[in-house]
């Protein structure tokens, strides 16, 4: 098991003069997983790639157990990125069968696990005939999957690894991922859009939000803090008296709010207000989304 | 231990929960093994780290305790001890929400006992 961290100090990156991602510290800890998510255009690709050396930040830089990873194999040969493929480049490696991807891949990685990458191509039934671009955007993910848990690295990064898959494959990654992550410890930093049903996988949820880092948190501890509050306008008001609100909605007399208690605020047990759990992908909503 | 993940409660507590359902039902038997934590992580798509805290919960609680190396089991006399908590819960966690309903209803207590009185309940 490594233990090992992997750590972002001031990351910057402009594209041109426009500032993507804004002084960005991040570490991410041995043997966790976390899930990383953010609106479309929140920079989440971007600051992924920076962190695994294959786009450079502007300023600031990545290390990892305390050595820049930028230009550094020792350090490399222990991440894994596995990139969301593009459906639209049919060029270049995108052109390769996807078992010839995937003897390329294995090249990369000193820990590549070819029995484990033999069998995901079975459970997922995938045709390694197939050219990579000929694909469609579900079997595209099997591939990054596939390459992702084969690598063994011990930080292993996947951006948006459902994406296009159905439901069924998606419960079969998960179930991969427990597996390998039971066995070896590794850590995995996994994006996605599809929030509800992985936020339980997630130890702890980093959201990023325009390039900024809006929190990092114990997933269970951050929706211990989360409620969602309705009832009667003034009702809703005064049990939020001093509390930051977050998504308000009105309909008549009726109100909703989502709040994050910071340490040391409480809820009154006796007000005629509902008091819900919020889901992650619903407090997600509420900090990244649109106040109406 | 098959029942379905809810929004509603804490991940960790709803595994606990379910734990002590099925010692309730005699689908785990005293002085048995528990699931792992791996195993309980890949059955509900959770952290193990959760499934642990839920694990946790019942070792703190006198309902399962840990054989090093082994596992987790379930503690001689648990199905008794979590009948006696759940019982003293009991009025705070149904009778009072029936209460509730009944007031904003208009049934009165005389007419919610004639309904549990009722046979065919």
């Amino acid at each position: 098991m490594n233990s090992k961290t992997l750590a972002c100090n001031g990351i910057v990156k402009t594209y041109g003069k426009k500032e993507v991602l804004h002084n960005i510290d991040l570490s991410i800890e041995p043997s966790k997983i976390y899930g990383l998510i953010g609106r479309n255009g929140a920079g989440k690709t971007t600051l992924l790639s920076i962190m695994t050396a294959q786009n450079p930040a502007s300023h600031g830089t990545v290390t990892y157990d305390g050595m820049p990873v930028w230009e550094n194999q020792t350090a490399l040969d222990h991440i894994c990125f596995s990139r969301e493929l593009n459906p639209l480049i049919g060029w270049g490696s995108n052109n390769l069968k996807a078992k010839d991807y995937l003897k390329t891949a294995a090249i990369y990685y000193p820990n590549w696990d070819q029995t484990l990458a033999d069998r995901l191509i079975k459970d997922f039934e995938l045709d390694v005939k197939k050219r990579v671009c000929k694909m469609s955007k579900g079997m595209m993910s099997m591939v990054t999957i596939i390459i992702a848990l084969a690598s063994k690295a011990d930080i292993t990064i996947l951006d948006e690894p459902v994406a296009g898959l159905d439901v069924v494959t998606r419960d079969l990654f998960y179930k991969e991922l427990l597996d390998d992550y039971a066995q070896t410890g590794r850590t995995f930093v996994i994006s996605t859009h599809i929030i509800e049903e992985a936020a339980d996988l997630f130890e702890e949820t980093i959201i990023l939000k325009d390039g900024s880092l809006l929190l990092k948190e114990n997933t269970q501890e951050l929706l211990e803090r989360a409620f969602h509050i309705s009832g009667k306008a003034e009702d809703v008001d005064a049990v939020c008296a001093g509390l930051l609100t977050h998504h308000t909605e009105n309909i008549g007399r009726s109100k909703g709010v989502t709040v994050l208690l910071e340490p040391g605020q409480t809820l009154p047990g006796n007000a005629d207000v509902s008091i819900q759990p919020v889901s992650l992908q619903n407090l997600f909503v509420a900090l990244c989304g649109r106040e109406s | 231990m098959n029942e379905y993940l809810t929004q509603e409660k804490s991940i960790y507590i709803q595994i606990s929960e379910m734990i002590e359902n099925d010692i309730l039902r005699d689908i785990l038997m005293e002085e048995e093994k528990v699931p792992s934590t791996n195993d309980l992580a890949r059955l509900y798509s959770i952290n193990p780290a959760t499934a642990a805290k839920g694990i946790n919960l019942l070792v703190d609680s006198g309902i399962l305790y840990k054989k090093r190396g082994i596992g987790m089991f379930v503690m001689t006399g648990a199905k008794e001890l979590i009948r006696k908590r759940r019982k003293e819960a009991f009025y705070e966690t149904y009778i009072k929400s029936l209460l509730t309903e009944a007031t904003s209803l208009g049934i009165s207590k005389e007419e919610l006992i004639a309904l549990i009185r009722r046979e065919d309940a």
